[in-house]
Formats: C-alpha cells, sequence, structure tokens
C-alpha cells in the first residue's frame, strides 16, 4: 500500500513499524520528546505533532499551526527536501550522511530547527539516533509524494 | 588525610559481647520501629520501569530536600532514620540550588537508557575497508586528539566534585556518576577511532588545555557547572554535530551519533543547573555575570585553537586542494557562529538574558569573514 | 582552587588575528601535521569483541610502556599524543604505576561498559505487585537495603574523588574508576527502590558501619585506598551478595543480588590484580598496606556490633522470629561471617601477601570464631 507525504497516515505507518521493530528502538533506550514536523508547500505548510515517549510514538496529529512553546523543537523544511530525505532513505536502507536529520539540518539551510527553548532543541540530539531510526523506517514502506 | 577508628575493636569486650548477645539469639530489634516513612512505590509507566521519579513521594522525595541541608552530613541515605554517632563527611556543597537541576533525575535515567558500547557499536572495520585519503586521515587524527583532551577534563570536573556533594542530592550524585562514565566512554571511542586510522595521535592543544584548565578548576561547583556542563559541552555539541555533517567515514558518524546524545544530555543539565541556580539565589546573578566575564575567554581559546580549527577546516573540505579549503573554512565559519549563537541562547535562556550584549565574543565573532 | 589560564584569549590580539586570518584566507600554519607521533597499525583480534583497548595495546600508545614513573606527561594530553610547551599541570597525585596498574585493567572496563544494567527496567519490579510479604521479613529486608545504600553512595564517592588525581597517561585505569563510580550509583538505586517498594520503606542508619565507610574514604594512597575499597570492603560485600541472593524472599531480590555481584566481582578483581601488581613491583609498599590493612581489619572487625544488620540477616537467613527461624538464622549468618573472613584472607594469600595471617587480629578471630562454630556444629 502506497502512502502519502505528508499525512498523518505516513507517520502511523512510521509507528507501525517502530512498534514492529521495537527491539531495536528498546536498545537505544528512552525517547522522551514532543516535536513538530513542518513540511512547506506553496507557502502553505503542513504542520504535524509527534509525541514520543518510552519506546514508541505515542501519539501523531496534523495541526493548523506549531506552537513552539507546546513543543520541544520542529523541524521545518521545504517538501522538496523532505521528499529527497526520504527517497534517499528508500534508495539506502538508510539515510546515508549528506541526507540524515543533522547534516540537512545542520546549518539551518535546507531543514530548520526552531524552538523556543535551547533545552528543548537539545532534545533533538539527545534522541538523535532514535529519530533517526524512526525516519530510517520510511525505507520500509511505500511512499507519494 | 587518613582516618583512624577511634579504638583497636579487637581489644573492645563491648563488641564481642554484642556480637555475643545476638548469635545467641537475643536480638535487641532496636532498627524493628525505625521511625521512617512507609511507602510501597510503584512504576507508574511500567514500560518505562521503575524510576527514580516514582519514588519521589514523602520523606524519600527529591522534591522536599531543603535549600539548606543542615542535619545531614553522614552518608544515611535520604530518608532513613538517623541514630547514634554518625560521621560527618566533610561535604561542601550543602545547598540545593548550588548543584540541583529539574531534569536531574530525568537525565539519569536516560543515561542508563541509553548507553552504548563503543568496542562493538561502532562499525570499526568500515575504516579499514574504506580508507580515507592521508591528509584527511592526519586531519581526523588530530580532531580526536584534540576530543580526548576535552574529554579528559569532562571526567574530572563530577570526580572531582562528587564527594564534597552532600549525600541527600542522591539522584544529582548519581547523575554525575553516568557524566564519568559517559566521558570515559567517549575518551575511549575518541582514541580508538584515532589509532585505528593509523596515523597516530596528532598534538595536544596548549591553549585548548589552559581554557580547560581554568574551567575545570573553579572555585565553586555552579561556576565549574556552567563552564564544563554548558560552556564545553555546548561547543563539543556542535563539534559533534559538524563532524557528524561532514563525517568522511561511516565510523566518524557513527560514533557521533552517539557522542551528540551524550552531550546533549550534558549541556542540558548545564542549563538545567544555571537556571535552577539562578531562579533561587537571583543575588548571584551579578556574581554569575563577572565569572562568565572573566572565563568564556576559554571558549575563543578553543574555537581558536589551530589543533581544532586546521583539521577541521580540512576535514570540512574534504583536503588541502584550494577549492576542498575554500569548502572547508566556509564551513568552519558557519561552525564557530553556530557555537556562539547557540552558548549564548543557553546562557539567556538560563536567566542572563543580557549576557550577550556585555560580552566580548560576539564582536569578535562579527569580524569573521569567509567570503566563498 | 581557581587557576587562571596563561593566556586571555579575548586579550589576546595575536591569536584572535591568526584564526580569523586563518578563516579568512585559508591558510593555515599546519604544524600539527608533522607532529613526531608513532604510527601503528591495530587489528581487532576478536571481530565479536570489537576493538578493545588490548587492541591499540601498541607502542607508545599502549599501557604495557608506560614506565613506573610518569615524568613526560602531567597534562590532560591523550597518552602517545605530542606535548607542545605551553600545557598546563593538571596536578595529578598518582604518577606512579604500580601505585594504581591491576594486571587485565582494560579487560576489567571493556567487560564494565558491555555489561552495563539498568535498575530501571531490567528488574521485573513489576513481579512485586501483589507479592504480600510478612511485617517481620518486609521490614529485615528494607533493613538490609536501608545499610546496602549506605555502603554503596560512599563506593561511588570513593574511587571517584581518586579519578582526577590519577595521571592522565593512566588512561585505562580511570575508565575503569569511572565505570566503578557508575556501578555503585546503580547500586545504591538499587537497592534504594528495593527498599522503597517493600511497603515499610528505609529502615535504620548503622553509626558503626559509617565509621567504616569513612575509613575506606579517607586513605593516604590510592593502593591503600584499593586494598580497603576493593579487597576488604568489596570482598566482604560480594560475599554478603552471595548469601543474600541464597535468602532472597522473592524472585526480584534474586535477580538484583545476580546482577550487582556481577558487578562487585568486577571490581574485587581489579582489586586483586592491582594488589598483586603492587607486591611485585613496589615492594617497599607492602608494610605500608599492612598497616592499611590493620585498620581496615579493625573496622571491619567493630562491623560485629552493627547488630542492626546482623539481626536483620539473621531474621532472613532464618525466614521469621519464631525460635526456630532464629536458630536456623543464627547457623546461616554464623557461616556467612566466617566465609566472609576465610575468603578475606584466601585473597590476600592469592595475591601474594600470605604472612597477613601471622599478623592479623582479625585472622585470630577467625580461627577463634571457626572452632566455635565447629564446637556447635556449624560447619563452613
Amino acid at each position: 500500500m502506497t502512502i502519502s507525504f505528508p499525512s498523518t497516515e505516513y507517520f502511523e505507518a512510521l509507528k507501525a513499524q517502530m512498534a514492529a521493530n521495537e527491539e531495536k528502538f528498546r536498545r537505544l533506550g528512552f525517547i522522551d520528546t514532543k516535536f513538530g514536523v513542518s513540511v512547506g508547500a506553496n507557502g502553505t505548510p503542513r504542520n504535524f505533532v509527534l509525541e514520543f515517549e518510552v519506546f514508541d510514538l505515542k501519539d501523531v496529529r496534523e495541526v493548523p499551526k506549531i506552537d513552539p512553546k507546546q513543543v520541544d523543537f520542529t523541524i521545518e523544511g521545504d517538501s522538496r527536501v523532505w521528499r529527497e530525505m526520504i527517497e534517499n532513505i528508500k534508495r539506502n536502507g538508510e539515510a546515508d550522511s549528506a541526507h540524515d536529520i543533522n547534516t540537512l539540518a545542520h546549518f539551518g539551510e535546507r531543514l530548520k530547527i526552531v524552538y523556543d527553548d535551547p533545552d528543548g532543541h537539545d532534545k533533538l540530539y539527545r534522541f538523535m539516533e532514535s529519530i533517526q531510526e524512526f525516519f530510517d523506517l520510511s525505507s520500509k514502506i511505500e511512499v507519494s509524494f | 588525610m587518613a582516618f583512624y577508628a577511634d579504638k583497636d575493636y579487637t581489644e573492645d569486650a563491648s563488641i564481642l559481647e554484642a556480637a555475643n548477645q545476638v548469635m545467641q539469639g537475643n536480638l535487641s530489634l532496636h532498627w524493628y520501629a525505625a521511625k521512617t516513612e512507609r511507602i510501597k512505590g510503584h512504576a507508574s509507566n511500567p514500560r518505562r520501569g521503575l524510576t527514580y521519579q516514582d519514588l519521589d513521594i514523602g520523606s524519600y522525595g527529591y522534591t522536599n530536600i531543603p535549600e539548606n541541608v543542615r542535619n545531614s552530613q553522614s552518608m544515611v541515605s535520604r530518608g532513613s532514620e538517623k541514630v547514634g554517632k554518625l560521621p560527618d563527611m566533610g561535604y561542601v556543597v550543602n545547598r540545593k540550588s548550588d548543584v540541583w537541576s529539574d531534569n536531574v533525575t530525568q537525565l539519569y535515567e536516560e543515561s542508563k537508557a541509553r548507553r552504548w558500547v563503543p568496542a562493538t557499536d561502532i562499525p570499526w572495520t568500515e575504516l579499514h575497508a574504506h580508507p580515507l585519503g592521508h591528509e584527511l586521515e592526519i586531519a581526523c587524527a588530530q580532531l580526536y586528539t584534540f576530543l580526548q583532551e576535552c574529554q579528559l577534563v569532562s571526567m574530572d570536573f563530577p570526580s572531582k566534585w562528587v564527594a564534597l556533594i552532600n549525600q541527600d542530592f542522591l539522584e544529582q550524585k548519581s547523575w554525575m556518576c553516568a557524566q564519568m562514565l559517559d566521558a570515559s566512554r567517549l575518551l575511549e571511542a575518541f582514541r580508538k577511532r584515532a589509532l585505528y586510522g593509523g596515523t597516530g595521535l596528532g598534538r595536544a592543544s596548549a591553549t585548548a588545555e589552559q581554557g580547560l584548565k581554568e574551567w575545570l578548576w573553579a572555585d565553586k561547583f555552579p561556576q565549574g557547572s556552567v563552564s564544563i556542563n554548558l560552556s564545553l559541552a555546548g561547543f563539543l555539541l556542535v563539534v559533534y554535530r559538524q563532524i557528524a555533517a561532514f563525517a568522511p567515514s561511516k565510523v566518524d558518524r557513527a560514533i557521533m551519533g552517539f557522542a551528540m546524545q551524550d552531550a546533549g544530555r550534558q549541556v542540558d543539565y548545564g542549563l538545567g543547573q544555571l537556571r535552577y541556580h539562578l531562579k533561587h539565589r537571583p543575588l548571584e546573578v551579578d556574581a554569575m555575570e563577572e565569572y562568565l566575564d572573566d572565563t568564556e575567554h576559554a571558549l575563543v581559546g578553543l574555537i581558536g585553537s589551530p589543533e581544532l580549527l586546521e583539521p577541521m577546516i580540512i576535514m570540512c573540505g574534504g583536503g588541502l586542494e584550494k577549492a576542498q579549503v575554500d569548502k572547508g573554512r566556509v564551513a568552519t565559519a558557519k561552525f564557530i557562529r553556530l557555537v556562539v549563537r547557540e552558548y549564548m541562547e543557553r546562557i539567556a535562556a538560563a536567566g542572563l538574558p543580557g549576557h550577550s550584549g556585555r560580552s566580548r565574543i560576539p564582536a569578535m565573532i562579527d569580524r569573521i569573514s569567509a567570503p566563498a | 582552587m581557581s587557576y587562571l589560564s596563561t593566556t586571555n584569549f579575548t586579550e589576546d590580539k595575536n591569536f584572535i588575528d591568526k584564526w580569523l586570518y586563518t578563516i579568512r584566507t585559508g591558510e593555515m600554519d599546519l604544524s600539527w601535521m608533522k607532529a613526531v607521533t608513532e604510527k601503528i597499525s591495530p587489528e581487532e583480534a576478536n571481530p565479536r569483541r570489537g576493538l578493545t583497548y588490548r587492541d591499540l595495546n601498541l607502542g607508545s600508545y599502549g599501557y604495557t610502556d608506560i614506565p613506573e614513573k610518569v615524568r613526560a606527561n602531567r597534562s590532560y594530553a591523550p597518552r602517545g599524543a605530542a606535548i607542545p610547551d605551553g600545557v598546563p599541570d593538571a596536578q595529578p597525585w598518582v604518577s606512579r604505576k604500580s601505585e594504581l596498574w591491576a594486571f587485565n585493567t582494560e579487560s576489567y572496563y571493556e567487560e564494565a561498559v558491555s555489561r552495563q544494567w539498568n535498575a530501571t527496567t531490567d528488574i521485573p519490579w513489576e513481579r512485586l505487585e501483589g507479592v504480600e510479604m510478612s511485617e517481620v521479613t518486609g521490614k529485615a529486608l528494607s533493613q538490609l537495603m536501608t545499610f546496602l545504600t549506605e555502603v554503596e553512595m560512599i563506593a561511588t564517592d570513593t574511587p571517584a574523588m581518586w579519578l582526577p588525581r590519577l595521571n592522565p597517561d593512566f588512561i585505562e585505569v580511570r575508565a575503569f574508576i569511572a565505570s566503578q563510580a557508575m556501578d555503585e550509583a546503580r547500586h545504591a538505586e538499587v537497592f534504594r527502590k528495593r527498599a522503597l517498594t517493600t511497603g515499610w520503606g528505609l529502615m535504620q542508619a548503622s553509626p558503626i558501619n559509617e565509621m567504616a565507610l569513612k575509613h575506606l574514604r579517607d586513605a593516604d594512597s590510592f593502593s591503600e585506598m584499593s586494598v580497603a575499597l576493593h579487597l576488604v570492603a568489596e570482598g566482604n560485600i560480594l560475599t554478603l551478595f552471595r548469601f543474600s541472593e541464597y535468602l532472597s524472599p522473592t524472585d526480584v531480590d534474586k535477580k538484583i543480588f545476580r546482577l550487582v555481584m556481577q558487578d562487585e566481582a568486577r571490581h574485587v578483581g581489579y582489586g586483586m590484580q592491582h594488589f598483586k601488581y603492587v607486591l611485585e613491583h613496589f615492594p617497599e609498599k607492602r608494610e605500608v598496606l599492612h598497616a592499611h590493612l590493620d585498620e581496615a581489619e579493625n573496622i571491619s572487625f567493630a562491623g560485629a556490633a552493627a547488630t542492626e544488620l546482623t539481626e536483620a540477616f539473621i531474621i532472613l537467613a532464618g525466614g521469621g522470629l519464631k525460635k526456630e527461624n532464629i536458630e536456623q538464622g543464627i547457623k546461616i549468618t554464623t557461616q556467612f561471617n566466617l566465609k566472609q573472613m576465610q575468603e578475606h584472607f584466601e585473597r590476600l594469600d592469592k595475591c601474594g601477601m600470605p604472612e597477613r595471617k601471622e599478623r592479623s587480629k582479625l585472622y585470630k578471630m577467625y580461627e577463634m570464631g571457626r572452632a566455635a562454630a565447629e564446637a556447635a556444629g556449624i560447619k563452613l
């Protein structure tokens, strides 16, 4: 089944994959963060809030706007960049160095990390391996854009 | 320093008598009616297990630790009944606001849950299967030499202070032990990486070490913490992200993925501690500003150390050809701006919003010119 | 205590101009590229074990060739790196290898990192739901746990405070000590968590045992600290863990003691290997260590009067407070006490200090105790 990106279905599919790969995420440890994903397209971004707890994605929902005070951080980017990342993951089974979240967001030039409190921003790095593994699960699903 | 028992107990008849009484079945049971709170803790979320947060209850909890811990200088576990003549351990950090951070228990639990093993979690042989060019490898070995120096200091800071901190702050002390292991593991990974590449270690950095020693040897815990846990860890977090973003090998990327997690915890403690300290001790704001004015030059010493700066340029550019160096220095200029921006953000968020206006560093960063 | 760097970098115009120039032009000094350091080709001896410190025990980077007295490095430079002028003195107190080295130090560290466990998730706490212990068992267990929380927190402070005093060239020992501090923090955590899940909470502190614990912390040298902590105290605690596992009232307690036992055995292993090393390589230290053992054993003996622990142990061992329970508990506790002492002297013997028995008052107490136990029909 093909799932379109961006959509809550896409994140729900990753959530199901995360549950199916529980041992891997257990090994990586607790992930306790709520963050936003904002996918820009023609000036009207689609926004999602993902809430992780312990080893799981507890909740995902689409919202009209992300309140930076209600999330630890938001990963913002144009749909082209997200698509490039997901396609790269599909091709390689995981993101290569040029297409992982850290690299794409490092200087804020392709993806951008937006945050209200640096404490929230740092959670991206505290849980980086789990967050990257989560997105790398895109390799296991068929995605359309 | 040695502490000796107050007498030769093997000659003390009362000891033998006490032991004999018990071993003859005459139990005193003086402990049986200990005046302590009766609780039965439960895991609030069975998937997470039983955490320290679950046991933040009444006299056993950390929420109720008073600002000044006055009546506890021994090693009695918080909440137990104190009896008899207990030793004075000479703790010098007895104020909660000098060490506490609201995220301490969470960070301790997280550090255990997110542990890793450098020997087996890094795909070391990739480096032999896909060796880097000679110049790039030497640059990497130099970077990892520099990072080992930083980790030695990161390891020493909690070790130096932990025994001086009152035992009532047990979650805090446990977190500091986790920090020691985190630093040791990073030092191990960096050393292994530098040596496995085959070019050997590089050169230690006198400029970096001078600044690091000034930070490590701070007079007071809150000052040392802001330097090591916030300034140094914040700087290192950006170094790790930079190396990951320009990783010349899968090995480097894997190491930095774990390193940024460990550094992220450390810097969040540094931010949380400074925030807690200033919130509960507003009169310390000026002293902390002054301390930062005096010591943040060490951050400039780290950034400007040729043992960091030059290999980073080479690593980011991929080599020593002019085009590579140009690419590398542009990326390194961005790195420096990012280090300073995030440092100022954290200091402001912790309770010193005007600090960037008085610091000399932003003006220095404005002078960076890196034309492509 | 504060130290001021030899340079204030924000005031050093040359330093600032130089790095700004490097960024602007790309012109680099590159003198670090000419660092005269050794080139080596390490390999993973066993790919399943990964890349270990032992695999890096080569030439100037290895630990085998660390000299007895480290004179060349007192800075934060990693062993084997080129050390430029101007690095600061890290002020290490211990720069003599035999004062801290142990055979197989690197293996103890690697084992510690690979065998880390988590008191939050690796103990089946949920199995305690619905488990009802009698008041006497619950309180005795809580009292034992209370004692162990006192022990374990000081066991974090003691090695940790020595860590920054060790010359940075002793990377592997520092690493082991860091891992030990974490192990002990986890032990303090698991015992506290267990006490707070019995329904009784923590119980009463143990003043005599705390005096012994202070003795552990305040030693004059690393070797003395190690013999008191790793060999005497942790050796005794290892025996205590083994007996506690045997008499644990629940499977959860058994699991706890099995896990802490692994860590404790590692610490005792390091202590034994260090004791052997120091006796072999620094013979003058033998008398100093004897004298420290005199003190350690004296304090160890005082523990006999820590009835809050002994009584709790008897109750757990006998399963209650009835006469027959107490008799059975005393029998097991006697065996435990004698076993602790027997193993203590066996360890010293194995490490190269067989003469300890001649000198030790504790050994005489052990012989008397053993004879009395045998007369009462209690055998080890």
